[in-house]
């Protein structure tokens, strides 16, 4: 097992290089370039061309992918075009909350999800199954942008329970209950949205476990149904859900832009669409070869999974 | 049996979670009120601004950005500050006169200090400048010192140099600048008096310059000369500042403001559950034409509309479209009154041309082009237009009302027998289509100074003349026009430039668009305005005792 691990480490490294020079190519082949958004009328040319010149952007582009290179290996990730704050330092400061808001939106999907799939599995076609379906497939199909807006109407200006957003109140302590405070609304949203698609895998990954026999075995052993379904049958079940699940991890990083956004939750999906539109490519790199790393973890992460789930699948050698 | 304990611990956990929504409910207080506890020298009151663009950094030369700008205007003071279009207040500078137009004399008050004791002197005002003139200094500011004598011809400080003659300390408190040849006084007051925000010599002046804007001073200035003093800026949030207790022109009411960045639709969100005192204008923190009504319905706060300088624009190829018959006949075939009626609720002006009813160079006897489809088909007839030929209208996405303008246009042009595809790109493509000339038509909006020179858009290979748009009469008034110190004359002379852009129409003014300024009532001095809207910052205050 360790040898295999070992071995997907190995293999990950050309990978995530590979995914760095592809990265590096598409972005700037996208139109415009940092400079452009120097749109202050009070900048002259030769402070436009000295700007140009000290971000390194006569260079040609394979030389400027070898200095990101190099700084990498180094442990630097540089400075960002726009805020000229090392990168390292703007990443970290969002990685938390985005982890936090992730989380625990992906918690209560889970949490909401898995069991509401089983039931609806082990009670097909009955009124539970028909709305646990419905609200699933609302919870899919309602954008959450729109969930958000109507969230902050609802909850925080009609019946002000909550604040319109942020992740702190202002001039306030920043405690626990603060912040959980303001982390209700938008992981909710998160949540149900995550939580409507996850109900339909469960469900119908039951449904599929549900009819075959070794579970009349397991019943005509006498066992309670609730043995039955809950372990016998889940497990079995858990196969693509863990494999959903593996999908889900890279979020945890990535963060939800637009959720983010109308929240004003201070997360790294918001840092990334800046620094898409202000075309900061340092930063930019960085983000895409976190997110690319955690791609790669989670995927390993879920192999490894599978064994611990179904002891049929072994990784040897 | 394990099963039973874990479903009974679940519920705990739910029933946690409901006492927690119900503690909350009663706590939703407006945030001013849950300041921290006052101490002996600042006040606890705290003032809350909404805001939409996210300042970048704060640097005050090498911010690209409104946003920027304005928040640095809370910790650093510049000479001058503009109060009403062209009126000029003393900050930094006691006095800033000239004999000839052409020698200045600035005196600084002595009493203004930098927030770590050290006095604010001429060796700060010098440094600035020469700062700016550096050319291993990122900056976004090079026009402003453009004027001074000895610079070479890309606006820089000529080889081997380190300083400006230009720019002389006279004694402790006394500089004097020296231009190129006698210019307009509100020309130089308004770009190195009221825009140039002076820098500490004694912290910077050991930082490699082209190591300064990578220095934490550019992100966390530590030594600064405002009525405010930064804390910290919390990204995506917001930006803390508290009171500057040794300010020069009296120590703030205010104990601390806080600018919290949120979009568009919480502005009005967070005014109406008083979670910010007031909307920071100016285009950076916008209330959306359609929220006007939910403001007039509100009964917590007080708000006006205010025209500004800032204008929007169709930039229209010259190289693609060179008779000017075609593009007069664009401009009749648009109705820019309904764009200002439907899109901005009447919030808004039309005008032809860089100047917004708040410029004192407007001309008000030009009569603005009317919306004519029948005189703009027959323009098209006359020029021979190939009625089969589709243009292209590029439009950036980002600004909704001017996304939405692009339909209304579309329509208007297609009634006089235009073909337009409409295209929209985020701003980066935007700008590189513009240089590249990669259009027919392209929408871009633009805040420019009072002082009336346009060549950066109308000008020969001006920065934002997209449009390639030349013509050597154009050239000529421009450059009198900066050159001009008389201000009749100067009236004069860009009269005939506004005359010119009628006949020419190398781009066609849409609209200026009003900013909402709103005010909580608990809000006793302070507003949303913008001319010297930060000059009496340190009056700043909310009622009652708190």
């Amino acid at each position: 097992m360790l040898q295999y691990i070992a071995r997907r480490i190995v293999i990950a490294v050309p990978v995530l290089f590979g995914v760095t020079i592809f990265n590096f190519v598409i972005m700037h082949l996208a139109p415009g370039n940092p400079v452009d958004m120097f749109v202050n009328p009070f900048a002259t040319e030769a402070d436009i061309a000295i700007k140009k010149a000290q971000l390194g952007l006569n260079d040609p582009i394979w030389v400027q992918y070898i200095h990101w290179l190099q700084n990498l290996l180094q442990g630097n990730l540089g400075y960002s075009f726009s805020t000229y704050e090392p990168v390292t330092q703007m990443i970290s400061v969002r990685f938390g909350p985005t982890f936090l808001l992730m989380g625990s939106s992906l918690l209560i999907a889970y949490l909401l999800a898995i069991p509401i799939g089983i039931i609806s599995a082990t009670r097909q076609y009955s009124t539970i199954d028909y709305t646990a379906t419905t609200f699933s497939f609302l919870g899919v199909s309602i954008p959450h942008f729109f969930m958000g807006l109507g969230a902050i109407y609802l909850f925080a200006v009609v019946w002000p329970v909550f604040p319109t957003g942020g992740m702190n109140q202002l001039g306030g302590d920043g405690g626990l209950s603060d912040t959980l405070r303001h982390l209700i609304l938008p992981a909710l949203v998160l949540g149900t949205g995550v939580a409507g698609n996850m109900v339909r895998y469960v469900r119908s990954s039951m449904l599929e476990v549900l009819g075959q026999d070794y579970l009349r075995t397991a019943r005509a052993k006498g066992l309670r149904e609730f043995i039955v379904t809950n372990k016998h049958a889940l497990r079995n079940a858990m196969i693509p859900i863990i494999t959903i699940i593996g999908l889900d991890i890279p979020l945890l990083v990535g963060g939800a832009v637009v959720t983010e956004q109308i929240f004003q939750w201070p997360g790294l999906g918001q840092l990334t669409i800046q620094s898409i539109n202000s075309r900061d490519y340092p930063t930019l790199m960085a983000i895409n070869f976190i997110a690319a790393a955690v791609v790669l973890l989670s995927n390993l992460l879920t192999d490894i999974m599978y064994s611990v789930v179904d002891p049929r699948i072994k990784y040897n050698k | 049996m394990a099963k039973k304990r874990k479903a009974a611990a679940w519920l705990g956990i739910a029933g946690l979670s409901l006492s927690l929504i119900a503690g909350c409910a009663g706590n939703s207080q407006p945030a001013s009120q849950q300041g921290t506890s006052p101490n002996s020298t600042t006040s606890a009151k705290t003032m809350m601004l909404g805001m939409v663009n996210p300042p970048v950094l704060f640097n005050p030369i090498n911010s690209p950005d409104v946003a920027s700008s304005f928040v640095e205007g809370f910790f650093f003071d510049s000479l001058l500050d503009m109060t009403a279009p062209l009126q000029f207040s003393p900050e930094l500078a006691e006095s800033f006169d000239s004999k000839d137009n052409q020698h200045f004399t600035i005196k600084l008050n002595s009493k203004a200090k930098w927030t770590d004791g050290k006095p604010i002197t001429a060796k700060d005002v010098v440094f600035t400048m020469n700062l700016v003139a550096n050319p291993k200094v990122e900056t976004s500011v090079g026009a402003y010192i453009a004027p001074l004598a000895g610079l070479n011809d890309k606006g820089k400080l000529p080889d081997g140099q380190t300083s400006l003659d230009s720019v002389k300390q006279i004694d402790d408190y006394t500089v004097e600048l020296t231009t190129k040849q006698p210019v307009d006084p509100n020309m130089i007051k308004e770009q190195l008096g009221s825009k140039l925000m002076i820098m500490p010599e004694h912290v910077l002046k050991d930082i490699p310059p082209d190591k300064l804007s990578q220095h934490p001073f550019s992100q966390k200035p530590n030594v600064t000369s405002g009525a405010f003093q930064f804390v910290q800026y919390v990204k995506d949030q917001y930006v803390e500042v508290k009171a500057n207790p040794g300010y020069y022109k009296g120590a703030p009411k205010l104990g601390k403001v806080f600018i919290k960045l949120m979009p568009a639709p919480n502005l009005v969100a967070q005014l109406q559950t008083a979670e910010i005192h007031l909307n920071v204008g100016m285009g950076i923190g916008k209330i959306a034409t359609q929220d006007y009504e939910t403001v007039e319905k509100m009964n917590n706060v007080r708000y006006k509309v205010e025209p500004n300088i800032g204008f929007q624009t169709m930039e229209i190829n010259n190289k693609t479209l060179p008779d000017p018959k075609v593009r007069q006949a664009i401009q009749y075939a648009l109705d820019r009154q309904l764009i200002v009626k439907q899109l901005l609720k009447g919030q808004g002006e039309v005008i032809d041309g860089p100047y917004t009813s708040v410029s004192p160079y407007l001309n008000k006897n030009v009569k603005v082009t009317p919306h004519d489809t029948d005189k703009a088909k027959q323009l098209l007839k006359e020029a021979g237009w190939d009625f089969n030929r589709t243009i292209s209208l590029v439009v950036p996405t980002g600004n909704l009302v001017r996304e939405q303008s692009a339909n209304i246009i579309q329509q208007n042009l297609e009634a006089a027998g235009l073909k337009v595809k409409v295209t929209k790109y985020d701003f980066p493509t935007i700008m590189q289509k513009g240089r590249a000339g990669d259009f027919d038509l392209l929408l871009i909006g633009f805040t420019f100074t009072l002082d009336p020179d346009v060549s950066s858009l109308y000008g020969t290979g001006g920065a934002f003349n997209f449009m390639k748009y030349s013509n050597p009469d154009m050239d000529q008034l421009l450059a009198q026009g900066k050159a001009e110190a008389d201000l009749k004359k100067r009236h004069e002379i860009y009269d005939q430039v506004q005359a010119l852009i009628q006949k020419d129409v190398p781009v066609i003014t849409l609209y200026s668009d009003y900013d909402m300024a709103v005010v909580s009532k608990k809000v006793a001095v302070g507003e949303s305005k913008y001319f010297g809207m930060l000059y009496n910052l340190n009056q700043w205050d909310l009622t009652g005792a708190e």
